[in-house]
């Protein structure tokens, strides 16, 4: 495939959010200057944790080796490496878009399907936010969420992985390869 | 802080190679990169959905339904407004003042952080449209399902 289509096909969403914005416009010039302003003040406020991310994508790259992803979250990791997942997604925060690069290379290093469902599913679930969740909703609110959702990440992680079956993989759309000569995957 | 930790763990990485970091922060570099403007779409969607999609609206639908399918309407609110989850605890405590459902304000709760439907694209860029459908999904319906278990346990 030539760059350019490549091109147009993976940011085919920039053109569909274009044309969103221009209908909007029409419709309403307020409107639409409030929802980029809230666009750039989410992006902006997002952008340390995409950095961060992606400079963490790096060093993962790096120094992680693919075995020691596989012992511990790979096909033999069983309940523990969903266990791992799920504790995972509870800690790491920010909305879920920012963290797909880090999930992308724990798959390419051969973390199983089902640990990177359980870091997302559990993802509804914020440590640090839940003295507020009891605050606002009551104790036993907030412990019965946080148990079923605990739950249903185990749940979700088999049912995506016999979904999804053995041979599943992830595309590796845009596969540059290393310029130090090393290999590497492109998220 | 989180980007203090970053900082510190590159400079350990520095400490042990440097040319390994070097290699790090190129790699980084490179895939922020490539999908830079992908991210600035998704970002500029997210702000179009919460113009167009304002919590009056939310409170609106919401406020009084109590019906047995109510978190589904709560999913499907939820799982297009996307946000973060400070943003939904606030509104969920809202809706149960004015007499929602314990269970559409359970399933609001999730379906808000976890289905986004907003970040699809990427996520089927990153994960493949079977992936990322099966996920999208599977979240929908289990946001309903525990939205209505909670419900009927509380």
């Amino acid at each position: 495939m030539s760059g350019a289509v490549r091109g147009i096909k993976e940011n085919w969403i920039v053109g569909v959010v274009g044309v969103a914005y221009a209908v909007s416009a029409l419709l309403s010039v307020p409107k639409t200057g409030r929802a980029a302003t809230v666009g750039v003040a989410t992006f902006v406020e997002l952008l340390p944790t995409l950095v961060t991310v992606f400079i963490f994508v790096g060093l993962f790259q790096v120094w992680v080796s693919d075995e020691f992803v596989i012992k511990h979250l790979g096909e033999g990791s069983g309940a523990k490496g969903l266990a791992l997942g799920a504790a995972l997604g509870t800690v790491i925060h920010g909305p879920l878009i920012g963290v797909f690069p880090l999930l992308k290379s724990l798959l390419a290093k051969g973390a199983r399907v089902g640990v990177v469902v359980a870091i997302v599913s559990t993802w509804a679930i914020k440590l640090p936010m839940i003295p507020l969740e009891v605050r606002l909703f009551g104790w036993r609110f907030a412990a019965l969420r946080e148990g079923l959702l605990l739950a249903s990440a185990f749940m979700m992680a088999t049912v995506m992985e016999l979904a999804l079956g053995d041979q599943w993989k992830p595309p590796d759309d845009v596969a540059l390869t290393m310029p130090a000569g090393g290999r590497t995957i492109d998220v | 802080m989180l980007l203090a930790m970053a900082a510190a763990g590159l400079l350990l990485s520095a400490l042990k190679d440097r040319k390994k970091t070097k290699q790090a922060l190129r790699i980084g570099a490179r895939q922020f990169r490539h999908v830079l403007p992908f991210f600035v779409a998704i970002f500029a969607a997210i702000g179009l959905l919460q113009s167009w999609v304002t919590a009056d609206q939310v409170q609106a639908v919401l406020g009084s339904d109590r019906g047995i399918f109510a978190p589904v309407l709560a999913a499907v609110i939820g799982g297009l407004a996307t946000g973060p989850p400070a943003a939904v605890f606030p509104l969920g405590r809202q809706l149960l003042a004015q007499d929602a459902s314990t269970g559409a304000v359970a399933t609001l709760l999730m379906a808000w952080v976890a289905v986004g439907t907003v970040t699809l694209p990427a996520e089927i860029r990153y994960f493949g449209t079977r992936f990322a459908v099966t996920r999208w999904a599977l979240t929908l319906v289990l946001s309903i399902a525990l939205g209505m278990v909670m419900g009927w346990i509380l």
